[in-house]
């Protein structure tokens, strides 16, 4: 048990609740401008200060030793309780009813006037309330809408804070509300962490089907802002966002959340250097042994070959999968890989890559799309990508993105593997987030300009049955198949 | 801004405030305590047998139960004269098996509640007094496709009720998992007390101490090893253990002998109905409430009678 644990006395335990309370008195000693400027009147006021400390912590004191008393008697009392055993009765109520909240936070003074009785960890008890209404909020402008639902800019009436706000989609579902929304907020709720965005509160409007989540406001996302630029981040830049990125993305993984669509668009940023992952629209619970799960996730330029192939189990080796492609396109401000459907999305993964070898990938011709799969004699297989494609990266940069790009997904590192990589530790360091540059927002200003990227894929769809036998131009027999791009394409 | 600690909420619950604990809807609108407490025993049983038939998990079973109880509470919370027991039971548990591995379809769940609530097939003493019967009849529990299409609207919209009402947070952490860590730490084998210590969270889950909606996992994990090992006789190490799990000896106090009552409770509450119409609904918590007010009228009268004759 740290030392930080000392702060979390029952008095101060973090009560926070969903809703924004306004903050308790705020010890600013900055002097207004109508302050009085009679030294006189501030020395009165000093005084009043020192009587009003004074009396505070007399009574902090004698509270201090009533609760002790009061603790002794009923320590005495539940422990004749827990003896009487054969008794059977109900217990008395348990006058735990003080008007804790009400109680002030106690200064840092009296905290150390508090003898740690028992150093106990609290645990972080959140509170439960009905949703509120939309109409606390004022819309400003809008800044997007994608396949989940719409996002605005808003302001909150009462505290003149800015948020993001983000109605959902709700479909009229047969099973009600639809399990996604739940999940996204039952992910977003737990998922707090520097590198995760926030999500305050959920709102609702008159009706039933309005639902909105009030979230952080950020001034970017990662995709607009490397669409604007004309050069890509510095490599001190990457490393910055990478490691924030990663380091959110390891505490979704240690708390069972897997994220499922990770993207640039999905990355947002603050102007003050700080990135979060957004969007849980296709986030879940995971568990292990790998629950059965739908292989209709990920946006189609940032899904893992497995997903590809149509592994009915996978697990958070996909997200890792999509990090390497984000790493990637940090590098040459370009998606890494842009498929024009599921086949040649494969095919533009194995060019990159080189096709998987029974050695690489045991057990991946088990898949179900797999069967069909020609591949080209494999020529000397190497762990690592293609010098040519990334010229100007360090070695270290080469091997993290080699690894994150794996095919094989049990080759690829875990999250917090990653963090722990030479990269993170080789010059250039990544850069303080406080010198980070900042951008003009397009979220706060203007509506974004229209995606370019392919939406990730809707729920509720039944994955297609692909057939890969033209991944690499040798035409099997194309009963019926759809004629693509220079690909033959059959879904069925 | 330090918002919450990283990490421990997969372990925590949202606890009810002392407002929560001391007012309820059900009571603004003129429902007595007593009987509110006696509804919510008879839903979270309800929904446990409910859970069984669906073959769900007990862990979905008991987050569904601290779902439906916390639905009550407060101010804010839901009314026994607006809401029906039976309707938020089945939510609350349709709703939690969605969220977890083994969602259920609404077809299912009305059915079995159908059957559960049948007053002539119900294996459950607070609807069919007549006890389980040993060969029901199919035509007593039957929904028609009419009753399916209306029972799963209602279904449908006490969700998202509930959902309202507890502002989306739908996440509960339960004690069972880190009872046996713990009980490993302790370096205690026995499954017997493994077992006792699973059968008293389970029987608290429909406490009317509401302790999952007051105490921490860890402090419930505690509380039921202390009084499974009392109860096998085996012996725990010495000394203060349980503040290893960071609950203090207050706490563990006030759980142990809620745990205990619960026996009692059950007792009582079983008698209490046992020649009763049990209100599981809307129209029958108002006939109770008009029962009860024409029973006191009547004391009233009697007292005043023989005043007025003398």
């Amino acid at each position: 048990m740290g030392p930080n644990f000392h702060l979390l006395h029952p008095h101060l335990s973090p009560r926070s609740r969903l809703k924004p309370r306004t903050p308790f008195i705020t010890m600013s000693s900055s002097k207004s401008r109508w302050a009085n400027d009679d030294p006189e009147a501030d020395a009165l006021v000093a005084q009043r200060k020192r009587e009003k400390e004074e009396r505070r912590r007399a009574k902090a004191e004698k509270q201090q030793q009533e609760e002790q008393a009061k603790a002794q008697a009923t320590q005495s009392q539940s422990t004749d309780a827990a003896l009487d055993v054969d008794s059977g009765a109900p217990p008395k109520k348990r006058r735990r009813l003080s008007n804790e909240k009400q109680q002030y936070p106690l200064s840092e003074v009296e905290q150390q006037l508090k003898p740690a009785k028992s150093n106990l960890l609290q645990f972080p008890a959140s509170e439960w309330g009905p949703c509120r209404h939309v109409d606390n909020f004022e819309r400003l402008n809008h800044i997007e809408e994608g396949s989940y639902g719409w996002v605005s800019r808003a302001k909150e009436i009462t505290t003149s804070e800015v948020v993001a706000l983000k109605k959902l989609k709700l479909d009229n579902s047969p099973d009600g509300f639809p399990v996604t929304g739940l999940r996204e907020i039952q992910t977003l709720l737990e998922a707090r962490h520097q590198h995760v965005v926030y999500l305050r509160e959920v709102v609702m409007g008159n009706n039933m089907d309005e639902v909105y989540l009030v979230m952080d406001f950020l001034e970017h996302d990662l995709k607009t802002l490397l669409d604007d630029m004309r050069e890509p981040f510095l490599p001190s830049e990457i490393k910055t966002l990478l490691s924030q990125f990663i380091s959110g993305l390891d505490f979704l993984h240690s708390q069972w959340i897997m994220h499922r669509d990770l993207k640039t668009s999905n990355l947002l940023m603050n102007n003050r250097g700080e990135l979060k992952i957004a969007d849980f629209g296709m986030a879940r619970y995971y568990g292990d042994p790998p629950p059965k799960l739908t292989q209709l996730v990920v946006t189609l330029w940032y899904r893992s070959p497995e997903l590809l192939l149509g592994a009915e189990s996978y697990g958070p080796e996909i997200d890792l999968w999509s990090v390497g492609c984000i790493f990637g396109e940090l590098i040459t401000k370009e998606p890494l890989l842009q498929g024009k459907n599921e086949v040649d999305q494969v095919s533009k993964i194995f060019t990159l890559t080189g096709p998987p070898t029974p050695q690489s990938w045991p057990g991946f011709r088990n898949l179900p799309n797999a069967k069909s799969l020609r591949l080209p004699p494999t020529t000397g297989s190497s762990s690592l990508l293609p010098r040519a494609r990334f010229p100007f990266i360090t070695n270290a940069s080469l091997q993290l993105l080699s690894s994150l790009l794996a095919l094989n997904p049990a080759s690829r590192p875990t999250a917090a593997e990653c963090l722990s990589h030479p990269y993170f530790r080789e010059d250039p360091r990544p850069k303080l987030k406080e010198v980070f540059p900042t951008f003009p927002s397009k979220a706060g200003m203007e509506k974004r300009r229209r995606r370019e990227t392919p939406e990730a894929p809707k729920r509720g769809q039944e994955a297609p049955k692909l057939d890969f036998a033209s991944v690499f131009g040798s035409h099997a027999g194309g009963d019926g198949g759809e004629a693509g791009a220079g690909f033959t394409l059959r879904l069925g | 801004m330090p918002r919450e600690i990283a990490g421990l909420k997969y372990y925590s619950n949202a606890l009810a405030t002392p407002e929560q604990l001391t007012s309820s809807s059900s009571a603004l609108d003129g429902v007595s305590t007593e009987l509110e407490t006696s509804i919510r025993f008879a839903g979270t049983q309800l929904t446990q047998a409910a859970g069984v038939l669906l073959r769900l998990s007990q862990d979905i079973i008991a987050q569904a139960i601290v779902t439906f109880t916390r639905f009550w509470l407060g101010p804010e919370g839901g009314s026994l004269r607006i809401y029906s027991a039976k309707d938020v039971s089945a939510a609350a548990l349709y709703m939690t098996a969605k969220l977890s591995f083994q969602p259920t379809s609404p077809r299912s769940v009305t059915n079995v509640y159908a059957f559960l609530l049948s007053k002539e097939a119900s294996p459950l003493w607070f609807v069919n007094s007549k006890g389980s019967p040993a060969n029901p009849m199919p035509e007593h529990y039957h929904l028609t496709e009419g009753g399916y299409h209306a029972q799963r609207q209602v279904l449908l919209r006490i969700e998202s009720v509930i959902l309202r009402t507890l502002g989306f947070n739908t996440h509960v952490a339960l004690p069972h998992t880190i009872t046996l860590t713990y009980l490993q730490t302790l370096g205690v084998s026995s499954p017997a007390v493994a077992r006792r210590a699973f059968q008293h969270l389970n029987s608290s889950l429909l406490s009317p101490q509401l302790l999952y909606i007051t105490h921490q996992p860890n402090a419930l994990a505690v509380a039921s090893i202390y009084l499974a090992a009392r109860e096998e006789g085996v012996k725990l190490v010495d000394g203060q253990w349980w503040e290893v799990f960071d609950v203090d000896r207050e706490d563990l106090g006030f759980l142990v002998v809620g745990m205990q009552s619960m026996e009692g409770f059950a007792r009582a509450e079983l008698e209490k109905w046992k020649s009763r119409i049990f209100p599981l609904d809307v129209e029958e918590v108002e006939a109770e409430i008009e029962r009860r007010a024409m029973l006191e009228a009547g004391v009233a009268s009697n007292i005043t009678r023989p005043v007025i004759l003398s």
